[in-house]
């Protein structure tokens, strides 16, 4: 009898923890995932409060100082144009991050609608969407991207709609995966069984099912496609000069290399950082969320 | 010998890393050094080895290891003799006679006389063989084989730039007897009177070996050259570094300073005659009125673009052409004075400025120069748009319009190198109404009667006198009217090794190598 109270106790205990509260209570032990996120937070306060934050404007010239080194004045140095670097990545990350998280949440609703509808309907819509994905699959991603910008033409929201489009199959499959997992769990068969159908059957029992992986996944996308978007910049397609995206102050550095290197390490750095962050903090997230892992 | 033993034990034990690889390298280099073997890093893939149907110098300068035309230009770009002696005009500029060096043969035993100047030049004039550089001969109707050692070249019209044109390395000859054999195929079989004799072209690596039996005796001091394409700068850098290569060509002006620190390495750094500026579109506003181009010439500071944009390695450009092309004629300096440029941006009606596109080719070098006039015009009020675009889009967008108002073109940052060396060309291509588009390269839609006329009596005599009148009235007529914004002139900037001497390239950038030698 005891024990019957005992185990009682423990599965209320268990249901009173919200999921937020249940996410917390793993994420939190992951030291490394939390750091990140914590940079990450900074970069991305500094480069919204760009104006406040950084020290010059990103696009004045100062002929008095043409590609000085790191010093009091200039942290990071200044560029050909004696433009001041660090206003330059400040200013830049704006752009970057806008481009990374804006194209995966574009790219990530339409995969995420897709996969569901793919995963619920099946039949035919299934394999109609699917072997779409799969063509675009097919694709290595950058120069899917590098197709539609030649398309589209060189530019910032471009290279959003670009990056956007090779998110959208990834996050299908990976929608579709868990929709077809969760339409034959007990308690969706639970729900049809009283009569629950379409629309709110999907959108109220299976999407928030589908969600850990998709959360999960969009913070590695946004990585991935701050680097795509700064390999388009680098190459010519993307953000057009005078902007300061990271990318695009590559390519400006590179004949400058091994004579000026503040003009590609510090953007180079900002990229390396802001992606890694991102990575760990997907790897924590992905600790903390995944059902396969529990 | 021990030497050779001690390298292959080091390539054996290859995994002992960097070290050993840069010693070995090292060794090797030294070993070409002595025994007169010469690689060349260049930037591109060389397209053809027959010069006449290769747009590119590049291709051309291969071509010139092993072939020899008539005439060539010296280091300053001055047209000296080479397989002609000497050579004659009439007065009317239609017939030029040349007078060829004896008891030469080509390197298949051909011997070289009139009839192999006859069967050359014609197969470039005849429209009917479609070679790139049909162009350069238009004007030829025929050549008349005078005795074995004698050609003289009729022309259909008056056409007094033709010795320069003869010095163009695009009519260096082919052996008769070779273009009979190979046909259309004669672009990988190259056979001349040249120095070298072709042994291999791959995609990437061009090889030719000593002429044994070349008639400048003495010639040359090098066994073998070869040619090694890579388009990436620091490649090419690293190749030389490492000893791979003797002499590279180009090097970006930013990284001059790493082979002036180098101890084994020397910097080339000569005259060029390509020049950089800004074509404007003079059928439309604002540009229709000289003041607003006079005040875009007073807006740049010039140094400052030779020091931003190419890291101090530029200069001047003080007329429409650079000082190393025939007939130059130095003009009055539009001073940097961005007061002087507003008020007569404001006498022309545009006191606030205007906006306004620039279109320029999308490399490195050009981005960073149209960023700079894009901030340099802000300071007077001009809100430049830059677009960076991709060759094929820059030639239907400005090359290729049929009609001068279906052109969007406002601004233009271009570079004109007169390959001839020669005035008419580095002026009646870009100024001459008749040279506006689709036909020649006038994209701005600039136009003069005066200098219209002074180009046309140019080229209606051979008298060096008369033709340095003319281009003198046509270059201060250009440069009064500001056709252009006048920014500079590049420089050659190349790395050698510094024991290898005598390799160069002309102001034009095509490669000089048949005199090389180690020291």
């Amino acid at each position: 009898m005891s024990e019957t109270t005992a185990s009682n106790r423990a599965l209320a205990d268990t249901a009173l923890r919200s999921p937020l509260g249940e996410f917390w209570r793993r994420f939190r032990t992951k030291r490394v995932a939390i750091g990140a996120g914590i940079v990450l937070v900074l970069i991305v306060l500094t480069s919204v409060l760009a104006p406040w934050t950084a020290p010059y404007n990103p696009t004045t010239p100062d002929y008095q100082a043409i590609l000085a080194g790191p010093s009091w004045a200039h942290w990071f140095g200044t560029d050909a144009y004696g433009r001041d670097i660090l206003s330059r990545v400040i200013w830049g990350g704006r752009i970057s991050l806008w481009v990374g998280f804006v194209s995966v949440a574009l790219g990530g609703v339409a995969g995420v609608v897709l996969g569901l509808i793919s995963g619920y309907a099946g039949g035919w819509v299934d394999s109609v969407i699917m072997r779409f994905s799969d063509v675009l699959l097919a694709f290595p991603g950058i120069l899917l991207a590098i197709g539609i910008v030649a398309v589209l033409g060189p530019g910032v929201t471009n290279v959003i709609y670009a990056v956007a489009v090779f998110s959208v199959p990834v996050f299908a499959r990976l929608v579709r995966g868990s929709t077809l997992a969760l339409k034959q769990s007990v308690y969706v068969q639970a729900s049809r069984s009283i009569g629950v159908r379409g629309m709110a059957l999907v959108l109220r029992h299976i999407f928030p099912g589908t969600l850990p992986g998709v959360i999960v996944y969009m913070s590695l996308r946004v990585g991935t496609a701050i680097l795509t978007a700064a390999a388009l910049s680098f190459i010519g397609l993307g953000a057009q000069p005078p902007s300061p995206e990271w990318g695009a102050m590559l390519a400006d550095g590179r004949s400058y290399l091994g004579v000026d290197d503040q003009l590609t390490l510090f953007p180079g750095l900002a990229i390396f950082v802001t992606v890694l962050a991102l990575n760990l903090l997907g790897d924590g997230l992905r600790d903390a969320l995944d059902q396969r892992l529990r | 010998m021990s030497r050779k033993l001690d390298l292959s034990r080091r390539a054996m034990l290859g995994g002992t890393a960097a070290v050993a690889g840069g010693l070995a390298f090292g060794d090797l280099a030294h070993a070409q050094t002595k025994s007169g073997q010469l690689t060349v890093g260049v930037a591109a893939a060389l397209m053809t080895l027959d010069p006449a149907d290769a747009n590119d110098t590049l291709s051309q300068s291969a071509a010139r290891l092993m072939l020899e035309g008539l005439l060539t230009f010296d280091k300053n770009m001055q047209v000296v003799p080479l397989l002609a002696e000497k050579y004659e005009a009439n007065a009317q500029a239609t017939e030029f006679t040349f007078h060829l060096r004896q008891g030469i043969k080509f390197q298949d035993g051909t011997p070289f006389d009139a009839e192999a100047v006859k069967i050359n030049f014609e197969r470039i004039a005849n429209p009917a063989n479609h070679l790139k550089r049909l162009s350069l001969l238009a004007m030829l109707d025929h050549v008349d084989v005078v005795d074995q050692y004698t050609a003289r070249c009729v022309l259909k019209f008056p056409f007094g730039a033709f010795i320069p044109t003869v010095a163009h390395p695009s009519l260096q000859l082919l052996s008769p007897a070779a273009l009979k054999k190979w046909g259309k195929q004669i672009g990988r079989h190259p056979v001349g009177t040249g120095p070298f004799v072709f042994e291999s072209w791959q995609p990437d690596t061009l090889k030719v070996k000593k002429n044994p039996d070349y008639w400048q005796k003495g010639m040359p001091h090098l066994e073998t050259v070869t040619l090694r394409s890579d388009p990436e700068d620091g490649a090419r850098i690293a190749l030389l570094r490492s000893g791979e290569a003797q002499l590279i060509t180009p090097i970006p002006p930013q990284q001059a300073v790493v082979i002036e620190h180098d101890p084994k390495l020397a910097l080339i750094n000569d005259p060029s005659i390509v020049v950089r500026y800004i074509a404007m579109n003079v059928m439309k506003k604002p540009f229709n009125d000289p003041r607003v181009r006079q005040a875009l010439n007073h807006a740049v500071d010039k140094q400052l673009f030779a020091k931003v944009v190419y890291n101090g390695f530029a200069d001047p450009l003080l007329s429409a052409e650079p000082p190393h092309i025939t007939f130059y004629e130095q003009q009055q300096a539009y001073d940097y004075n961005p007061e002087k440029a507003k008020q007569l941006l404001a006498a022309a009606g545009y006191a606030k400025g205007f906006d306004s596109v620039m279109w320029g080719f999308n490399n490195t070098v050009a981005i960073t120069a149209m960023q700079f006039l894009q901030q340099q015009f802000a300071m007077v009020g001009v809100k430049l748009k830059v677009e960076p675009l991709e060759g094929g889009v820059m030639a239907s967008r400005i090359w290729n319009v049929k009609k001068p108002d279906e052109s969007h073109l406002e601004m233009y940052y271009g570079g004109w190198s007169s390959s001839t060396g020669d005035a008419d060309w580095a002026l009646r291509p870009l100024f001459a109404t008749a040279s506006f588009p689709p036909s020649l390269y006038n994209v701005g839609y600039y136009s003069s009667k005066a200098v219209d006329a002074a180009l046309k009596s140019g080229l209606e005599t051979a008298d060096p006198a008369k033709r340095g009148a003319a281009y003198a009235t046509a270059q201060k007529q250009i440069w009064d009217d500001a056709a252009w914004v006048f920014l500079g002139v590049e420089r050659i900037l190349d790395a050698r090794d510094k024991n290898l001497e005598d390799a160069y390239r002309l102001p034009d950038g095509g490669l000089m190598i048949d005199a090389a030698k180690y020291a």
